[in-house]
């Protein structure tokens, strides 16, 4: 009888790729951190990825400079405006900061406090795949960098979370994902929901505000903040503004799509909150 | 054929891949076309399959699968060995029965690599519970129309490999 090795090639091959997955899986869930291959995979891989998100930076700032001249001399006239305000608007901050700091001593209550550990990282792949919403820095276990720590941008906006931490690497991801979940809070409310990413909404760089009941009090525009509840993440990072109020899947209640403060493609430059305390 | 021949085009055959993986990451990953960023790694063990062989070729895929897994971030996690290994047998399978395995035959193996990755996210989706398989879908099927264009620079490079380290000895 003539043997079918081809089969048996088949069986053998497509058993190690399973093996492989099982093992990759075991090792994900049972390490805190990044699993040895992964990390070690990623340290190798460190230098082509900074390489890479190296040329291409340059490759955008040249784009950039030869086709987008007068949109950035057009935004630059808009930001000087918007700091000659923002300069306005500090002066009357600091004023109000003294006088409250007087109201809170009068009344005998707790100062406040608002203290956040920043490491800076750099994105070296934006991961562009169609299916997912993360980002790697060149930032890991070695600067401090836990599983769980928030992500902001320079203005303290979330960007999103750390969910792998190599060496010196790590896998943040951002609020987009449709595996991101987040506790927040609409500032002028004060309602609690949760910020979602949609995999419908995520190419659009949308996420949905959910559990907002069934008559939430919410209008187009309104601050989305994170609300800092059981101390996972600081509160008040800005998240995004509400963009529309819609009913959600069930018919029943209502969600909103937010516009995230951040534009998850343009970033280059992240800040991760290694430790904060906070006094409210 | 001698061990270091063989480990020579094998070699080649990484850096080449090397290569086509800085297309994806400095290039295509800033290119959106119909809302969706081309996506070419699943065409690359079918490629190097339909020139190599099954077993050849299957074994190139579960390493680059590994490496992919260990890197990108897939459904799950190992979805890449086990796709590109699949992608591989029967790529490999298919191009015995093709006529030529020129540039058409590699574009109908780089449209079956991709569409059959599609297949198997959606297939992931559906069996995980997952909302949205009709956008999840569609997705895949935008994916990889769009993709499809990158085998053009693939093709051409695997093709060369194989037939200049093709030396009898």
């Amino acid at each position: 009888m003539r043997k079918r090795p081809i089969n048996k090639f088949w069986i053998v091959l497509l058993g190690i790729a399973t093996s492989v997955a099982v093992l990759l899986s075991v090792m994900s869930y049972l390490s805190t951190t990044a699993a040895v291959l992964p990390n070690l995979a990623g340290i190798i891989a460190s230098p082509f990825r900074s390489a890479s998100a190296s040329i291409s930076e340059t490759v955008d700032n040249w784009y950039g400079y030869l086709t987008r001249y007068d949109e950035l001399k057009k935004e630059n006239e808009e930001l000087k405006k918007r700091i000659a305000q923002m300069e306005a608007d500090n002066r009357q901050a600091l004023e109000d900061r003294e006088e409250n700091a007087r109201l809170r001593a009068l009344a005998d209550l707790r100062e406040q406090r608002r203290e956040l550990s920043f490491e800076s990282a750099r994105i070296v792949v934006q991961d562009a795949s169609n299916w997912s919403s993360m980002l790697t820095i060149n930032k890991g276990t070695m600067h401090e960098i836990e599983v769980g720590d928030c992500v902001v941008n320079e203005q303290g906006s979330l960007i999103g979370v750390v969910t792998k931490a190599g060496l010196n690497w790590s896998t943040v991801r951002t609020i987009l994902d449709s595996e991101s979940s987040i506790g927040a809070l609409v500032f002028r409310s004060g309602a609690s929901a949760v910020a979602q990413g949609d995999f419908s909404l995520m190419s659009d760089g949308r996420l949905t505000l959910t559990y907002l009941g069934t008559n939430p009090d919410l209008v187009s525009g309104d601050l989305v903040m994170t609300s800092g509840l059981r101390d996972y993440f600081p509160s008040q990072l800005v998240i995004g503004y509400v963009e529309e109020v819609r009913p959600g899947d069930d018919g029943m209640s209502q969600i909103a799509v937010v516009r995230p403060d951040v534009d998850v493609q343009s970033l280059v430059q992240v800040f991760v909150v290694t430790d904060f305390d906070i006094v409210d | 054929m001698p061990k270091s021949y063989v480990a020579f085009k094998w070699s080649v055959y990484a850096l080449a891949t090397l290569l086509l993986f800085a297309l994806q990451s400095v290039v295509l990953n800033h290119v959106r076309a119909l809302g969706v960023t081309p996506f070419i790694y699943p065409m690359l063990p079918a490629l190097v399959a339909m020139y190599e062989g099954q077993e050849k070729g299957s074994i190139f895929a579960l390493v680059l699968g590994i490496v992919c897994d260990l890197l990108f971030y897939g459904p799950f996690e190992g979805f890449f060995a086990i796709a590109f290994v699949i992608l591989a047998l029967l790529s490999a399978a298919v191009a015995k029965n093709l006529r030529s395995t020129g540039f058409l035959g590699g574009v109908f193996i780089a449209a079956l690599a991709l569409l059959l990755t599609g297949l198997m996210r959606v297939a992931v989706q559906a069996l995980t519970g997952g909302p949205y398989i009709e956008i999840v879908a569609w997705t895949a099927a935008v994916e990889a129309a769009v993709s499809l264009p990158a085998v053009a620079a693939a093709l051409p490079v695997y093709r060369a490999i194989h037939r200049k380290c093709a030396v009898d000895y």
